[in-house]
């Protein structure tokens, strides 16, 4: 059997197994938006583990990393402190998130800012800044997508063809099964692209070198500047860092699809434990990759877009079935992200714009319905985002990454209680001015001097939401003294 | 500003709480500049068939992530 057959073939045997998922789910289902948006608030350890792990991990994780090592060396591994960051974040921040959503009912971000700041303005700002940019992660796991399946078939199924597919599978589980058949693909998901990188990273290491420390070895022999900072290509100084550091952990745990998560977990408990462990998979994940990315610089240096190391390794040195079923897994690790986003964005537009501004009066099984057309519609927007060309894209997707950070003081202001309070205009002019000052920093003039240009954004933002607080109205007292009195009794016990 | 006083929750009020932040903070900054470009930036001597700064942070990194065992294991 030809090598493309067999790894085509497990890609879909993989999706098969996705689709029966989703229809299992279906028939758990309740006609009821917690349920749909939010597994009825009943997520447990291995399901919210695995569900959060493979959202966060995308298939960037999977090729950009390797091809991230590849290009810039050790450097890299700088992953390490914002996989550690996020579980910090998670047991600070997100069990006081968990909290308050449980005692008033929030779904999205923009329920809790715009309840706590009393401002409908705060909303739209967040809803906006949840969509916006996190609608083109849709367009980036697709393209991802199409491009795995493009390289799995040798080129006989279209990366267009490609995610087109993938993308009907995603939204076809989600429709189907609500949070439930997202978190129930993330399980399998989770754990296949997870032993998929490992073994693939560790047979390419015995294959080609003898071992993972003999890899290392002939890294240092042939390619020393691979194993100092800042690498080749002098890509991560100082400044790209702590930027990175910054940007991709709380940059990420702001987006829409993590903050949901935390609103599922059946009780505080459980979310500590996940932010205690969730970094042993997340940084775990980045030591095959390193293997594979600084293996590949020795055997196949030259590569145009280093991000095609991984597959380009497994074609050439690798069994047909084996490539199949690590392919598999890095469809795993896309379409994890894909669906969670595609579900993120679902439940933003249906609750925030749609119940809170259009139709608010109508019954739950409305709203269900609707939020399935939304997801028809979101696949419909992905797939045209993932297959034409705009040139507004490429800045928008260069400030993506970054564009969730600016929802951080605000965020900071609702769960951790100080002696000021920012206000409903400080935070929407303090998420104005940073958006503008990212846009600077990133494209115009970017990191200017050397720091990376979210740091400055995330500076601008909390120096103008500061500011403008101090001379606008703040939430009325009895407003900070139910939310903050809230977070009291959550974190100590008692109100004081 | 006309607000109810709270006490702040950037700094922990238990010794449990102090003993946690203080620790992972102490971790992490080893895992952030100066440190890594300064002091870790390099690869020997070799620790236990890897290069230094690699092997240097995945220990930052374990015992980081062993803190937030230990805070959770301790309720705080």
């Amino acid at each position: 059997m030809e090598p493309w057959v067999v790894a085509t073939g497990l890609i879909f045997l993989y999706l098969l197994v996705t689709i029966v998922l989703g229809v299992v789910a279906n028939r758990r289902l309740t006609v009821d938006m917690e349920d749909f948006m939010l597994y009825g608030r009943k997520a447990g350890f291995v399901v919210l583990y695995l569900t959060v792990v493979a959202s966060f991990h995308s298939a960037f994780a999977f090729l950009g990393s390797s091809g991230f090592f590849y290009a810039h060396g050790v450097g890299f591994w700088a992953a390490g402190t914002w996989t550690v960051l996020v579980g910090a974040i998670t047991y600070v921040l997100g069990t006081r998130i968990w909290a308050l959503g449980k005692a008033f009912g929030y779904i999205t971000p923009a329920d809790m800012l715009a309840d706590f700041y009393e401002s409908e303005a705060v909303r739209v700002a967040v809803a906006v800044v949840s969509v916006v940019f996190t609608i083109l992660y849709i367009q980036v796991q697709a393209q991802g997508l199409g491009y795995i399946i493009n390289v799995a078939s040798d080129g006989r199924i279209s990366v267009e063809i490609g995610t087109l597919i993938l993308l009907v599978v995603a939204a076809a589980y989600l429709i189907a099964g609500g949070l439930r058949a997202v978190y129930w693909t993330d399980v399998l998901q989770g754990i296949w692209m997870y032993v998929a990188v490992w073994v693939g990273a560790l047979v390419l290491s015995y294959e080609l070198f003898g071992g993972p420390l003999e890899l290392w070895r002939q890294v240092s022999a042939e390619r020393p500047d691979l194993l100092t900072l800042p690498g080749p290509n002098g890509f991560f100084t100082p400044g790209m860092w702590i930027g990175m550091t910054v940007t991709l952990s709380f940059g990420i745990v702001f987006q829409p699809h993590i903050m949901i998560r935390y609103n599922t977990a059946i009780d505080a408990r459980t979310l500590k434990l996940l932010g205690a462990t969730t970094p042993i998979y997340l940084m775990s994940l980045y030591i095959p990759t390193a293997l594979v990315g600084l293996g590949g610089a020795i055997v196949m240096p030259g590569l145009d877009v280093p991000d095609r190391i991984f597959p380009e390794l497994l074609f050439s040195y690798v069994s047909p079935w084996l490539t199949g079923a690590i392919l598999a897994g890095a469809t795993a690790a896309a379409m994890s992200t894909l669906d969670s986003i595609l579900h993120a964005n679902m439940t933003v537009l249906t609750r925030d714009v749609y119940q809170r501004y259009l139709a608010p009066d109508r019954s739950q099984r409305h709203y269900v319905a609707v939020g399935r057309l939304i997801v028809g519609g979101l696949l419909v927007v992905g797939y045209l985002l993932s297959v034409r060309s705009y040139d507004f894209l490429v800045v928008l997707v260069t400030l993506s990454g970054a564009g969730a950070l600016q929802l951080m003081p605000a965020i900071l202001g609702v769960c951790f209680p100080g002696r000021r309070t920012l206000t409903g205009g400080g935070v929407v002019a303090g998420i104005g001015a940073g958006l503008a000052a990212l846009y600077v920093t990133l494209v115009l003039v970017p990191h200017p001097l050397g720091m990376h240009g979210a740091i400055w954004s995330l500076l601008v933002n909390a120096a103008v939401a500061f500011n403008v607080s101090a001379f606008t109205v703040p939430p009325s007292p009895e407003t900070i003294e139910r939310v903050h009195g809230e977070v009291e009794r959550f974190v100590y016990g008692r109100e004081e | 500003m006309d607000e109810p006083r709270r006490r702040t929750h950037f700094l922990p009020r238990t010794r449990d709480g102090r003993i946690a932040v203080v620790a992972f903070v102490t971790l992490f900054s080893l895992a952030m500049p100066p440190v890594t470009h300064a002091l870790f930036n390099r690869a020997e001597p070799w620790i236990l068939g890897l290069p230094f700064i690699f092997a240097v942070l995945l220990a930052v990194y374990v015992v980081s992530i062993g803190v937030l065992i230990w805070a959770f294991r301790r309720g705080v």
